[in-house]
């Protein structure tokens, strides 16, 4: 049953073999390879919560490792910071200290480190100090503590903290780590390797104006570095009205992860399942059900899945039965639900019924990015069917 | 109104042992006597998954304080607790750094029922990990009325021929056995701290 477990670590997902590579069209295949073939390229991942967009770019990281000829570098930089006071040149911090400590221990430029391991160390400590800041020691002019009069009158020197591009907020020139990241990037392509890096974690910037604001400085550099970037960002990127055309305009390619159709017909959910031996705790129809009820968010069909074991487990049964999947579908629909308000009851039970949703309004591509409502494509919107299960049928009361 | 399932501690202690490792859950306390019903859900955790448990409030963090305190160590069970004052837009914050809160052990979101609202309207990221592990704190989840925990007491005082002073007393200088009334008798005197 540990296969199933919605909040493992990705990586770990992949190196267990749990994961299907084909889910969406090899996918991290034509990032990856665009990025290789395009030194410079800016590709941008597009999905919502749970799509499985972590997963595409661990195995674009991969098959680009396993080619040989380029560096890739997996970032997700809303670990390293916090993203709701990013600032210009975050990007670029976290890049250099992930680059300059690669350079240093990768086994392939060990030779070109060891010609000039002390510069790069040097280096390498430019890059921290503008990731993370620096203590530095500043003269104090008797003059500026007239107010202390004790003592002689003389100048002294105190310990400031400068704070870095990853410790907020400090307006410096992105040109300063320029130089530094240049020095680095020429070890690599010494031998013939490009650099790419794959920043996950920016779709938590759920405002995409927020995206573009803080992204627009760092990614020129890096295009003008010729380092390949592959980033995440959020569904409202790509439906939200006008900025999402300006970040469409301003990438090379947009790929959407979109949701996939419980469609039984296809089979891919069913295969998501098998892939983690799923039949050996569902039936058929249990199996079905899940998927159906998962609307075709990958994070629920796990979370699903593992639950309804879950319920059987507590209750001392060996095996799922029907009654544990349509409780745990209640569980998740009784959480979707939380907070609706008529007017988005009334928006969702519309949609339902005539397959109709304006997706421009804001309140509409809230709903998009809390997975109340699914997009399957540009065009084909449909309410999440663990909500819709649960959602009442009669006029709900106004206060 | 639709409601999520009931579930005692013990059960929500179960799952969690059941998952393995990086387990998120969330679970609404009750109304009253919230202070008791943490310690209790502290107490079985402790018990069930044998890691030492921490409570992190949640009603003022920065990011590096809190990956601080979930990294450090990142395997012991961990209780964040809401408060009223985790407003939407505090929520949304802690959304953004949710990797930053990814570890080994259990996550536990201890919530008051009207924040599943604002954890599934403003925290997405959040709530996509929880799934649909969103449990009511159960009436065996030792929600006990005073008469009951007092009686309860009663009976064990009785059945083993000791004080509550004494067990006490025991418990601080470490020679209680770890045995499940034991547990119990301490969390009942409100000492869930010695468990």
């Amino acid at each position: 049953m540990q296969s199933f477990n919605p909040t493992a670590p990705a990586r770990g997902v992949i190196e267990a073999g749990l994961v299907c590579e084909d889910l969406h069209r090899f996918l991290f295949r034509h990032l990856a390879a665009r990025a290789d073939l395009e030194p410079g390229s800016q590709q941008l991942l597009v999905g919502g919560v749970g799509s499985g967009k972590t997963t595409e770019l661990l195995l674009g990281e991969r098959w680009l490792r396993e080619q040989g000829h380029a560096l890739p570098l997996y970032i997700d930089i809303s670990a390293e910071t916090d993203l709701s006071s990013l600032n210009s040149g975050s990007l670029l911090a976290s890049f250099g200290v992930h680059l300059g400590w690669s350079v240093l221990n990768d086994p392939a430029l060990r030779p070109l480190v060891n010609e000039k391991t002390e510069k790069l160390k040097e280096t390498y400590s430019k890059v921290t100090e503008y990731a993370y800041g620096k203590q530095v020691k500043r003269r104090v002019d008797p003059l500026e503590n007239l107010g202390v009069v004790y003592g002689a009158l003389q100048s002294h020197f105190v310990t400031e903290e400068l704070p870095g591009k990853l410790k907020p907020v400090l307006a410096r020139d992105i040109r300063e780590i320029r130089q530094p990241l240049e020095e680095f990037l020429s070890v690599a392509r010494e031998v013939n390797r490009d650099v790419v890096v794959i920043f996950d974690g920016l779709d938590r910037l759920l405002d995409p104006t927020k995206f573009l604001s803080v992204a627009n400085q760092d990614l020129r550099l890096f295009r003008e570095l010729k380092v390949s970037i592959l980033a995440t960002a959020p569904l409202s990127a790509l439906f939200g009205a006008e900025v999402g055309q300006s970040i469409s305009d301003h990438f090379d390619r947009v790929h959407h992860l979109s949701v996939i159709a419980a469609d039984p017909r296809n089979g891919s959910l069913r295969s998501v399942l098998e892939k983690r031996r799923g039949s050996e705790l569902l039936s058929e129809q249990d199996a079905d059900s899940i998927c159906h009820y998962s609307g075709g968010v990958l994070r629920d069909l796990i979370s699903l899945a593992r639950d309804a074991a879950e319920e059987a487990y507590v209750s001392d049964r060996d095996s799922i039965t029907a009654a544990d999947v349509e409780k745990v579908v209640h569980q998740l629909g009784t959480g979707y639900l939380r907070g609706l308000g008529p007017e988005a009851i009334k928006t969702l039970l519309n949609l339902e019924s005539s397959k109709s949703f304006q997706v421009d309004q804001a309140a509409n591509v809230e709903l998009l990015l809390t997975r109340r409502v699914l997009e399957y494509s540009s065009t084909d919107f449909r309410v999440h069917p663990a909500l819709l299960s649960v959602i009442p049928r009669t006029e709900p009361k106004r206060a | 109104m639709l409601d999520f399932e009931s579930q005692p501690f013990v059960e929500i202690a179960r799952r969690l042992e059941m998952r393995g490792g990086h387990g998120w859950i969330a679970v609404l306390s009750p109304p009253s006597s919230r202070a008791l019903a943490l310690d209790e859900l502290q107490t079985e955790l402790r018990s069930i998954l044998q890691v030492p448990t921490r409570v992190v409030p949640l009603d003022t963090f920065t990011f590096e304080g809190l990956r601080e305190a979930l990294q450090q160590p990142n395997d012991d069970a961990v209780v964040l607790s809401a408060g009223a004052e985790l407003t939407p837009e505090k929520w949304s914050r802690l959304d953004i750094m949710r990797s930053a809160l990814e570890r080994i052990g259990p996550v536990i979101f201890w919530l008051a029922p009207n924040d599943v609202a604002n954890l599934t309207g403003s925290a997405p990221n959040i709530r996509s990990l929880i799934g649909a592990s969103i449990f009511i704190a159960g009436p065996d989840g030792g929600i006990m009325t005073e008469e009951e925990r007092r009686e309860r007491l009663k009976e064990l005082v009785q059945y083993f021929g000791l004080s509550n002073e004494e067990i006490v007393r025991r418990a601080e200088s470490k020679e209680l056995p770890p045995e499940p009334e034991f547990v119990e008798w301490l969390v009942l005197l409100g000492r869930g701290d010695l468990v």
